[in-house]
């Protein structure tokens, strides 16, 4: 994901603003890292370029 | 699914009907599993936009490019790549995961920019009034409950700048598949080329009900329509 797509994303639990933290990035894709809710603290993935902001009680993990 | 001729893969049946796999498929009623199971080959017999949808984009655009575009239950990016003909930024959200890796491979193939979420069409991970342009086809029907369905049209609604447009659409008995008149659950087997058979949950809407669900909404019903077999609906 581009970093830019932080401008319109947000928690699916409350709406709340996300913290963005990078694990790995190429130019200005960010590849593995996390999303994580400045509200209700829930940690969101970033995989393979694609933020899974499915809610906890959808996700494997 | 519904519309798309040829219908590969579409096999209607009655949800009592016994498997002929030994191999347990994902429950029917999760729609990630289910598309996860499917998504290369359901890919790659979803290669064109409906008409509807075309329409729809161009007469909402009016040829005027939008900021910023949604596909919510994008699958392979097919109406990503109609969206990013009219729209500077397209979004694309899926529950399955497997399907968003297809539409990323198509929108590597054909040279298209789509950012791709994976999510929940009924908690949507996006900001209020973030989309002026966004497009909701053939997904609604995949949730199971009638409140799930109505808190993603809500979802939709709050996602959508004022002025915003956005097409819904749903499987409807007015389809030739069906013979009931009145909106019912349903499971449809997706058949896969080596003979297995996966089963996808519907919610088959009859266009009354589809318009009492649109009215139960914070959505503005524009223009409610049925066609080739489907619900639609033209709402900000």
């Amino acid at each position: 994901m581009k970093e830019s797509l932080m401008d319109i994303l947000c928690d699916p639990l409350d709406k709340s603003d996300l913290e963005l933290e990078v694990d790995e990035r190429d130019d200005d894709e960010i590849l593995e890292g996390r999303l994580i809710g400045t509200e209700t603290g829930e940690v969101y993935p970033i995989e393979d370029g694609i933020p899974n902001l499915l809610p906890p009680d959808m996700r494997d993990d | 699914m519904d519309g798309d001729p040829p219908r590969a893969g579409d096999s209607p049946r009655t949800s009592g009907d016994s498997r002929t796999s030994d191999d347990a498929p994902p429950p029917s009623d999760d729609p990630r599993a289910t598309y996860d199971a499917i998504a290369e080959h359901f890919a790659s017999t979803r290669e064109y936009p409906w008409p509807e949808v075309k329409s729809f984009v161009a007469d909402a655009t009016d040829d005027e490019q939008a900021t910023r575009a949604l596909d919510l239950g994008c699958a392979n990016g097919r109406h990503c790549e109609l969206l990013s003909e009219h729209a500077a930024s397209v979004v694309g959200l899926d529950v399955s995961r497997e399907l968003l890796r297809e539409a990323r491979k198509r929108a590597t193939e054909r040279d298209f920019d789509v950012s791709l979420v994976h999510g929940d069409a009924a908690r949507l991970p996006f900001c209020d009034e973030t989309f002026d342009l966004a497009v909701y086809v053939a997904t609604l029907h995949h949730l199971t409950s009638r409140e799930a369905r109505v808190d993603s049209l809500d979802e939709l609604a709050r996602v959508l700048r004022p002025g915003g447009r956005a097409l819904v659409s749903a499987w409807s008995t007015e389809h030739s598949t069906f013979d009931e008149t009145e909106g019912f659950d349903t499971t449809v087997d997706w058949t896969l080329p080596g003979g297995e058979r996966v089963p996808r949950f519907y919610h088959i809407y009859d266009p009354a009900e589809f318009r009492v669900d649109l009215d139960s909404s914070e959505l503005t019903p524009v223009d409610v329509f049925v066609s080739s077999g489907n619900c639609y609906a033209v709402v900000e």
